[in-house]
């Protein structure tokens, strides 16, 4: 806690010192990511996608405030000024649109505009390409469709009622119409010519290599105008190649440097810099077969877990994550707390009568969000055992343990707990879908098929609650309901290690899995 | 890894062994002093593995948090510990045991399949063994690493896909062997002599050929033990062949390598183990050869 | 000789079709979904067959087979499923990164080889033969054994970690394309990765050069040459001539292997070439991607090949009636 408090006075001080008024330095990141994101549009490569790419080059109808480091972040108003909900009716939304602002091609932004991205959604408009539908349609679960009520307005309906829509909508980027017309649709060269909002422009790319962004100008929040002269995105899927291209100079900017290698880098003189954010490394659970069926087997695992353990392993490069969100998290609210006890875990387990409580864990060798899988299942492993778990480790690559999350808990019935981290961003992502019989894959994101009738009335009463305060009531109460339940196996939070040069400054680390690096300046 | 499957050029099919022939090799190795060194270091590392669970200081799969990446020497962990705080030489023991099975099993797999192939092919001739001959020519075309990262990638990896890849990757070469040398004893006089009596086609092959077509196979598999544990903990190296937490060199290697700034040796240590294992197999393959070539007096 | 070119030509035809089989058959024998990159882990079933059937996925094989075949006949590939870029592009881009630590690397091994080779063979017998002998035997012997991957690994612990004298990895701070090794900065890239890929043909080379010379040597026209008065020295090249082709044969086979053998040292290095490409297509499971690097690292083979089979053709008659 000590550091955590210590990392926030740091990122204060950043706060107080950024504030050169001119542009300078090239600012090099090294990127997890194993290839550049798609340029153009929703990316792929998860989140870090959204973060160094797409956010940079465009924006949505809704963005995500990146301005502090000790606020929660939350969403606040992108290409679109104010977006409200039909009073009369409950699935249609207004979402009125910023004047002025033109794409990086000079394209204007408009409700043509809008409604013209939403045509990709459309199998039969041309400009549908099974690229962005795939990487942008899953992020839109309660999109139905879209309307111009005037050039400055646009109405998007829903499927059901939910107070929650405004947040599908801070994941959809807005491209620009007019270039996507100019190259006949020709997806291939849109990449290398991509034309948004944002407040960086498309400069060159070396593919699967590098990527350089320059400032935009002209961008309309005049406050996040990039101070420095250049962005340059590296991919660096290992760990040691991004500490060595700090080392070396290559880079000044290294995302998820490993634990082990952060007191070379200190002595080194680089600033290792943390931030907690809406991320639970946590196991899914079967709901329909197997031992976790029983809330206290669900409860026992919980409490068998010493987390202070996985964080020593992390050396220090995390929080203990007893409950869904962290606390300090809007959604937080009093939830139970699964705090380090093998009596208590023992005790459970016998009285659900499951000793030796046979189960298999589905884990990755890596991928994104993942942390350390291999070491920190190994570790959870012998916890659990300890308490009386049996357990086996299925260990395959991401790709396949996204397939087996995608196609639900039917295809792999004998496998009590997925390890996929999960991005916890805002509500929908971050409860609703694990919690809703609607979202049972392969439907949605709820895996295991939790379901339970109170669960149900509480998401249905929080999406129903338009005001935001009383909506936010409900749900800090339906998180304390997921952790009673046990809904989850939940590790530690990551807190998003970055390593930096010395040389760059003014860099404000969010709590979010996004990042604001308009503000920094790199020193020569 | 461009060494691999240089060789069967040099394998060439030798004459018909005498009675006798066997001891005089025998005898030969006994005189070749760096095949007789290199041979015992390959009998110890072989018996170090196979034995690991009665030598080995630790248990290779017993983490530790505090113990994590220590040094050569640490608290008597001779070898260090690796990212898990698992003890290296522990490791580098029972991994012997998973490597050795990689450079192994696909060579005896792979002699089983090719060497019949072959054979049949070079025995039968005509259109069935221009037919397997120029099928294998088709696998032929891959450069080996190429081809064995290909296959063990496609069917996703783990260790018994990685090792049914490497297997695959020495068909081609086993049969080209086999077939040489049977299409050259086919034609020898006693052969001849054999069908002209009325001997069984099965009878010739059991009697006549495989004796003739062993030497030269055996003397080839032995060149490809060494390769196939290159190509196999190169496979694992790349995530493509056994799976974690098992320990194997490669493996470990791999894993190793992303605390290269933390304990820069202690990472190149199961890399070492690989190379002198390598060696060992390489120098004894090389000694067998010259010892059984008839050519050398 | 027009006939030699021919017969061989008309011989690597069948092989290139049944490798472009094999490569197409290979990806199919997969377990796993091709899209899974670029799904994100919520898509639901109805979204994946949208995007199955917009990538072609939903078609019966054999159909797949020949669309793909014919397209790949006029260089078509089709597109990366991760990137959306055309799967040439990608191959040919990463082949001609790979190829920079090629054409360094089979050159100052083979010198090296070579020159180890032939002294080890025609040094007179005594102590400095015995040693040179000894030397290029130990070599060899390390350069077949060596795991180049672990090689690299340790030229990095070494050189880049310990001593940070050479950059670690990557292709300099101006990409790929505006990569020349004619640059001292860049050129310090390219010393390790070249270095690992050198050292292991050069035993090989060395052993095969060894070998070459020594039964060139003991041949009878040496012997005339000798009595006929030449010094040492016009004898040697006179040996090495003869000896020339059989290690052309090799350089070749080698240069083959460096393309398709770096996947092994091109991670260690992080070096965008043909290795590390086809390592992330197999990671994302890039379906044509595969294919294509597959395709092409094979039929660099195929032709190279059939280039040393001329040449050796053209510079030694034997072989061109054989």
């Amino acid at each position: 806690m000590i550091r955590f408090a210590l990392l926030h006075s740091f990122a204060v001080a950043a706060i107080l010192v950024a504030a050169p008024a001119r542009a300078q330095g090239v600012l090099t990141v090294a990127m997890t990511a194993g290839a550049i994101p798609v340029t153009g549009g929703n990316p792929d490569q998860g989140f870090e996608g959204f973060r160094f790419v797409a956010l940079n080059l465009y924006d949505a109808l809704i963005n995500w405030d990146l301005g502090s480091a000790d606020k929660p972040s939350v969403i606040k108003p992108g290409l679109a000024t104010r977006w409200e909900v039909d009073a009369e009716d409950k699935t249609r939304w207004l979402f009125t649109l910023r004047e002025g602002v033109k794409f990086h091609d000079g394209c204007p932004f408009d409700a043509d505009a809008v409604v013209w991205n939403f045509g990709r959604y459309d199998e039969k408009a041309p400009q549908w390409n099974p690229q962005q539908f795939a990487l942008s349609r899953a992020y839109l679960p309660n999109y139905a469709k879209i309307e111009k009520v005037d050039d400055k307005t646009v109405a998007i309906t829903t499927k059901i009622p939910s107070s929650l829509f405004p947040y599908e909508m801070s994941y959809i980027l807005m491209t620009s119409k007019c270039r996507a017309e100019a190259l006949k649709y020709d997806w291939a060269a849109l990449a290398g010519q991509p034309s948004g909002t944002g407040p960086y422009r498309f400069d060159r790319m070396v593919p699967n290599e590098r990527l350089e962004l320059i400032p935009n100008k002209e961008y309309w929040d005049t406050k996040r105008i990039p101070k420095q002269d250049r962005l340059v995105l590296l991919p660096m899927p290992e760990a040691s190649t991004r500490t060595a291209a700090l080392l070396s100079g290559q880079v000044n900017f290294v995302e998820a440097p490993t634990p082990d290698a952060v007191p070379r880098l200190k002595s080194s003189g680089m600033k290792v810099i943390t931030n907690t954010y809406p991320h639970n490394w946590a196991y899914q659970l079967n709901f329909k077969n197997g031992a976790f069926k029983d809330v206290r087997v669900r409860r026992a695992a919980n409490y068998a877990l010493n987390r202070a353990d996985i964080v020593e392993l992390l050396g220090g490069i995390a929080l203990e994550g007893p409950a869904n969100y962290p606390p300090g998290a809007p959604l937080y609210g009093k939830p139970a707390s699964y705090k380090f006890d093998l009596v208590k875990a023992k005790a459970l387990l016998k009285e659900a009568n499951c000793v030796p409580c046979k189960i298999t864990l589905a884990i990755s060798t890596s991928g994104s969000g993942q942390m350390q899988p291999l070491p920190m299942n190994e570790l959870i492993k012998s916890q659990l055992e300890a308490a009386g778990f049996q357990v086996t480790l299925q260990v395959m690559d991401w790709n396949a343990l996204l397939a087996l999350t995608r196609a639900g808990v039917d295809t792999a019935p004998n496998v009590d707990g997925i390890n996929v981290s999960r991005a916890l961003l805002d509500p929908i992502n971050g409860m609703t879908r694990f919690m809703q019989k609607a979202q049972w894959a392969p439907q949605g994101g709820n895996w295991g098929h939790y379901g339970s009738d109170e669960a149900e009335a509480m998401v249905k009463a929080a999406f129903n609650e338009f005001d935001p305060a009383k909506r936010d009531a409900l749900l800090v109460a339906l998180h304390e309901k997921m952790v009673d339940e046990a809904v989850m196996l939940w590790g530690v939070h990551d807190i998003n290690p970055r390593a930096i040069s010395p040389k760059v400054q003014g860099f404000v680390q969010a709590q979010s899995w996004f990042q604001d690096l308009t503000p920094i300046t790199v020193a020569k | 890894m461009s060494q691999a499957l240089h060789l069967p050029a040099m394998a060439a099919p030798r004459p018909a062994p005498t009675p006798g022939y066997w001891s005089m090799v025998g005898r030969r190795l006994r005189r070749d002093p760096v095949t007789v060194i290199f041979c015992l270091l390959m009998l110890a590392i072989v018996l170090s593995a196979v034995c690991a669970p009665l030598i080995s200081p630790f248990d290779p799969y017993k983490e530790s948090v505090i113990l994590r990446l220590k040094p050569f020497g640490f608290r008597g962990h001779w070898l260090g510990t690796d990212e898990l705080g698992r003890d290296i030489l522990a490791r580098i023991l029972y991994g012997g045991q998973t490597t050795l099975l990689m450079g192994i099993c696909p060579v005896i797999a792979a002699c089983l399949v090719g060497g019949s192939l072959g054979v049949l092919a070079g025995y039968a001739g005509g259109w069935v063994g221009t037919l397997i001959m120029r099928t294998m020519d088709v696998f032929y075309a891959f450069p080996s690493v190429l081809l064995a990262v290909a296959i063990s990638g496609a069917m996703g990896g783990g260790m018994l896909n990685g090792m049914l890849a490497l297997a695959l990757v020495f068909v081609p070469a086993m049969c080209r062997v086999a077939e040489t040398a049977t299409t050259q004893v086919r034609n020898l006089d006693y052969v001849e002599a054999a069908r002209a009596t009325g001997a069984g086609h099965l009878m010739i092959v059991r009697h006549h050929l495989l004796g003739n077509v062993m030497a030269p196979v055996l003397v080839y598999a032995s060149s490809l033990v060494s390769v196939s544990i290159l190509l196999g903990s190169g496979l694992s190296f790349l995530g493509l062949g056994v799976r974690p937490p098992i320990p194997e060199w490669g493996l470990m290697l791999s894993t190793l390598r992303q605390s290269l700034y933390v304990q820069p040796w202690v990472c190149a240590v199961p890399g070492f183990a690989i190379f002198i294992t390598s060696i060992c197999f390489n120098l004894v393959s090389d000694g067998l050869r010259s010892a059984m070539d008839v050519r050398l007096k | 000789m027009a006939r030699t070119i021919l017969l061989r030509l008309l011989y690597a035809l069948p092989i290139g079709l049944g490798v472009s089989l094999v490569c197409f058959m290979l990806v199919y024998i997969a377990p796993g979904d091709p899209l899974q990159t670029v799904l994100p882990p919520d898509a639901n079933a109805e979204m994946i067959e949208i995007v199955k059937r917009a990538y072609g996925f939903d078609k019966p094989l054999p159909v797949q087979f020949v669309n793909w075949i014919w397209r790949a006949a006029h260089g078509d590939f089709g597109l990366s499923i991760a990137t959306r870029r055309a799967v040439s592009l990608e191959v040919f881009g990463a082949l001609a990164n790979t190829l920079q630590l090629a054409v360094f690397a089979v050159p100052l091994s083979f010198l090296v080889g070579a020159g180890l080779g032939t002294a080890a063979a025609c040094t007179p017998p005594g102590p400095v033969g015995r040693a040179m002998d000894r030397l290029v035997t130990g070599t060899a012997v390390m350069g077949v054994s060596v795991p180049n991957y672990w090689l690299g690994l340790v030229m990095v612990i070494v050189f880049a970690v310990e001593l940070a004298w050479l950059p670690a990895s990557g292709m300099g701070n101006n990409g790929s394309d505006n990569f020349s090794a004619f640059r001292a900065d860049d050129l310090r890239y390219l010393v390790l990765p070249v270095f690992t890929l050198a050292m292991v043909p050069v035993g090989i080379i060395a052993r095969t050069t060894r070998a070459a010379v020594l039964e060139v040597r003991g041949q009878d026209f040496v012997t005339t040459l000798r009595a006929k008065g030449l010094s040492e020295w016009q004898v040697v090249r006179h040996v090495l001539k003869n000896a020339a082709p059989g290690m052309l044969a090799v350089m070749g086979l080698q240069f083959g292997y460096l393309m398709g053998g770096s996947i092994l040292v091109e991670p260690v290095f992080a070096w965008p070439g043909s290795g590390t490409l086809l390592g992330r297509a197999i990671v994302n499971r890039d379906v044509p991607v595969l294919q294509g690097a597959i395709l092409v690292l094979a039929l660099v083979f195929v032709t190279t090949n059939l280039v040393v089979d001329l040449l050796q053709a053209a510079i030694d008659p034997r072989v061109r009636r054989g």
